[in-house]
């Protein structure tokens, strides 16, 4: 278990090189820089672009430098030996700002669960637990009352979590709760408040939601049907004895097992419902800062992102060991 | 299972549920503290509050550096310049009670007003003043604004100086001069504390008579030195460093979330009534849902709603639609063909039919336009009728063209930025010329930011384009001479007019205020005589504001808000806002 933690680990180092070199590689495909501004209103002149430019090391070459001195003196590699130590880079429109402050960094007087990251990580987890909590039981009663109308109902609301994009259910939720029944407020100006997270997060997760019961219900069923389960009926142990001990543990395998990259999803996606809802997360600076051209924050939050996900992966491929006893990790 | 492998299962449950259910933990204990400014103690919340959407929370908040509409919106709540405009758009004074030009406005005195102080009752002098343009012009800055205070002596040269410290050294030594505080009597200022400071100078390099204007702008905003230089780089990020001079104070800037203002009570004029409490929506779909709730009570009020608002008996007596900042032309590159012929751009500019645009593909929200400064500011022209929409006048002008008829001309491609809405709008423009010049025009859709960088070379610009330009400041020179002299952003469609270059250097220099609105009127015809451009529309400004909020002072200029010219002048009715 321990080299296969270490050679996972060691693997991370080229996959995150991989993806920081094809994430610099298409930013800069795209004609435009950091100090392009709204065609209609006066553009940064060139004085200042010089000066911004030296500032910020866009004025070295992209790859390698072949100017003399030192060939990896280029935007890139000096990008890739900075983010080893830590340093992300400055965000070129948060001016004083680096891209590791204004995803981790909360403000003044808080914890760091309240910075832009932390929001982020908050949401995603609590979409996570709402889709299991629901999800999993609903998938399980689906599945004991198979072709009922228990089961069908728990079908079309996982079709509708599937089909219904998140920014329509969004206004749909708003329209219903606030506009109509008046029961919350639409716009959130304290987010300290816990009540003020249910609706986004309910948004969030309900694709995961449907996601969950249906692979719950489907790997149920699938269970239902081995061989095992069938003894354990014919030496007559109870209902309840034979879905807990013998069922559950082996049907809730394949839906414990996209519990991180579900979750390494959610935290990454959420940028429509931060948006919609004004939540003050890390998506909508990703978002932002690709029509900004910022690369830095670019660059920071795509790597902080593929770290995420390489991380519930290799937490995956962790737990299916604990979980699954033929499955040996070495 | 063995109990070691069930054992570690368990705990990897236990794990997996903790790690969850910390999400359900109250992220911190009671109401979210905010990040405050310095109150000072004379402010206090008012009990009438403002609650507006401002859509996209500023990115930056530095004076110097800033340079997006949102973020002015919030720097002119918090501090103010030594001028600044009033409802119809003049200059009137702020900081400053008076100023005054040498005999060729090569020259400008500015007075302080007695007894100015910041938001915290510390004195606010001329000294102040110098620091924050001369932290403009300082290459180190490096500001997006930097060089709109070009005319003073030295500034440009500083700007440019780069690695040779001696040119900068020399360079700065001229800004030092020519930006300077002095007593009335011309002694040297002593530092911030000097109560006596109350006179600015400041010296151009060239007449520059319009420059009382240009100080109204934020890049002139007094923030204090010591706050930025103990924060450093991002001071701008703590409220508390945001000690200004305008006429609110800082309460909560919750980066993301709000922005509180509670009024200055040591503003030098009239303290305003209400508190604004910013937030930051930027669906507009979502913030008109919560307008309709009553929680907001101004927000902007975008195309698609539009004719929602229209057909609704009371959201349409709340509708504020007026005349913006921006002017938005068909641009021709001069330089590629078939544009070099002007009888090609007449006949171009003559084929829009511009009273079709604003009602069909901007729903009304918009207004059409023949000439290039707008309605509203200082310099537009009424009377202008030249190039309006005509098809026998089109196709005669192709004829009359070196092209001899439509048959002859070479493709035409139209290139616009991508997204969903300018599909519509170009595609509402390609049909109108097929149906009035008979000519099939390619549509080249690029990305958004990769529209901005061809559009801002003479070489990479397109052969047609819609463009625009919106007002820095209310001034023609702005309008004319920043945009349309030889050099400057006219180039990049390859324009050039030596006479014309003339006449705006001569009006840029008059001293006369009447001689100067005819030259640059005489300016402006004789842009308009070559049609380089087909002026098409008018932006316009579009808010719902709800039936309690009272005295909002709406012009051109506002920036973002309605009412931010004056928000002293504004007022709710807090019983019918409560309901």
């Amino acid at each position: 278990m321990t080299t296969y933690l270490i050679r996972r680990i060691f693997w991370m180092v080229p996959v995150l090189l991989m993806v920081a070199l094809i994430t610099f590689t298409m930013m800069h495909q795209a004609p435009g820089g950091p100090w392009d501004r709204d065609p209609s209103r006066r553009q940064v002149d060139s004085s200042t672009q010089e000066a911004l430019n030296k500032k910020f090391g866009l004025d070295k070459p992209l790859f390698i430098n072949l100017e003399g001195g030192n060939p990896l003196d280029s935007q890139f590699f000096t990008y890739v030996g900075n983010a080893i130590q830590g340093d992300l880079g400055p965000s070129y429109r948060q001016r004083g700002r680096m891209v590791q402050d204004v995803l981790f960094e909360p403000p003044k007087g808080k914890a760091i669960w309240d910075s832009r990251f932390g929001y982020s990580m908050r949401l995603g987890l609590l979409a996570l637990v709402m889709a299991a909590l629901l999800g999993i039981p609903l998938g399980i009663l689906a599945a004991l009352k198979r072709n009922t109308f228990f089961d069908y109902s728990a079908l079309f609301m996982s079709t509708i979590g599937i089909s219904v994009p998140s920014f329509v259910l969004a206004i749909f939720l708003i329209i219903l709760l606030a506009g109509r029944l008046n029961i919350l407020k639409i716009i959130q100006r304290d987010w300290s408040n816990p009540a003020a997270w249910m609706v986004p997060a309910v948004v969030l997760g309900f694709g995961t939601f449907a996601y969950i019961t249906r692979l719950t219900r489907n790997s149920m069923l699938e269970v239902m049907g081995q061989d095992y389960v069938r003894t354990a009926r014919a030496k007559g142990l109870g209902g309840r004895v034979i879905i807990t001990r013998h069922m559950l543990r082996n049907a809730l395998i394949p839906v414990m097992t996209i519990m991180g990259p579900a979750l390494a999803g959610l935290i990454t996606g959420s940028f429509i419902i931060e948006t919609m809802f004004g939540f003050p997360g890390s998506g909508r600076e990703y978002v932002t800062a690709i029509g900004n051209r910022d690369y830095s924050m670019i660059m920071g939050t795509t790597l902080i992102y593929a770290l995420l996900i390489v991380l519930a992966n290799l937490t995956v491929d962790i737990m299916y060991g604990f979980l699954d006893p033929r499955i040996k990790v070495k | 299972m063995s109990m070691n492998r069930q054992g570690r299962f368990v705990l990897a449950m236990l794990a997996i549920v903790v790690l969850m259910l910390s999400a359900c933990a109250a992220p911190t204990a009671g109401p979210a503290a905010p990040v405050a400014g310095e109150t000072g103690s004379e402010a206090a919340m008012a009990d009438k509050v403002l609650r507006v959407n401002l859509g996209t929370f500023p990115d930056m908040l530095d004076p110097q550096k800033s340079s997006f509409v949102n973020e002015i919106a919030n720097l002119k709540m918090i501090y103010e310049g030594l001028t600044r405009q009033d409802g119809d758009l003049v200059t009137v004074p702020a900081a400053a009670e008076s100023w005054a030009y040498n005999d060729d406005a090569t020259q400008l005195t500015f007075t302080l007003r007695d007894g100015l102080m910041y938001s915290d009752g510390s004195p606010l002098n001329a000294e102040r003043f110098a620091y924050s343009i001369r932290r403009n012009i300082n290459p180190t800055t490096a500001g997006e604004y930097a060089a709109i205070t070009d005319e003073i002596v030295g500034a440009p040269e500083w700007r440019a100086c780069g690695e040779d410290a001696a040119a900068c050294e020399a360079a700065m030594a001229q800004v030092m001069e020519s930006v300077k505080a002095t007593h009335a009597d011309g002694a040297a200022c002593t530092g911030y504390d000097d109560a006596e400071c109350n006179t600015l100078t400041l010296t151009f390099s060239r007449p520059a008579p319009y420059f009382h204007v240009v100080m109204s702008l934020w890049v002139t905003f007094p923030a204090k030195e010591e706050l930025i230089t103990a924060a450093g780089e991002n001071w701008w990020l703590d409220g508390a460093n945001h000690i200004g001079n305008g006429p609110f104070v800082v309460d909560t800037l919750e980066q993301g979330v709000r922005a509180l203002y509670t009024p200055n009570a040591n503003y030098w004029g009239e303290v305003p009534q209400v508190t604004v409490d910013f937030a930051f929506v930027t669906d507009s779909a979502v913030a008109f849902e919560a307008y309709k709730n009553n929680e907001f009570d101004i927000i902007p009020l975008s195309a698609e709603d539009l004719e929602v608002v229209q057909a609704d008996s009371v959201l349409s007596q709340e509708a504020n639609i007026y005349p913006g900042s921006c002017t938005f032309a068909v641009m021709f590159h001069q330089l590629k063909e078939p544009f070099t012929d002007q009888k090609v751009r007449e006949g171009f500019a003559h084929a829009l039919d511009r009273e079709g645009w604003v009602g069909d593909v901007l729903r009304g929200l918009g207004s059409p336009t023949l000439t290039w400064i707008p309605p509203g500011f200082p310099g537009y022209d009424a009377e202008e009728n030249r190039w309006g929409y005509d098809p026998e006048a089109a196709l005669q002008a192709i004829a009359d063209s070196s092209y001899g008829s439509v048959e002859n001309l070479p493709p035409i491609t139209l290139t616009f930025s991508d997204t969903p809405r300018n599909r519509t709008r170009n595609e509402w423009l390609a049909a109108k010329f097929k149906e009035v010049l008979g000519i099939d025009v390619t549509l080249d859709p690029v990305e958004s930011t990769t529209y901005t960088a061809l559009t801002k070379d003479i070489n990479t610009a397109p052969q047609v384009f819609i463009l625009g330009w919106c007002a820095d400041y209310p001034d023609q020179q702005n309008w004319l001479s920043v945009y349309w002299k030889t050099g400057a952003f006219g180039e990049r469609i390859g324009y050039s007019n030596p006479e014309l270059d003339a006449l705006l250097v001569q009006a840029d220099t008059e001293l006369d205020p009447a001689t100067r609105d005819q030259l640059y009127a005489d300016a402006q015809r004789m842009l308009t005589d070559g049609a380089p451009v087909a002026f098409m529309w008018n932006n316009v400004n579009s808010y719902l504001v709800k039936p309690w909020v009272s005295g909002i002072v709406k012009t051109p200029q506002d920036s973002g808000w309605p009412g931010d010219i004056a928000p002293w002048t504004i007022d709710i009715d807090t019983a019918a806002q409560s309901q």
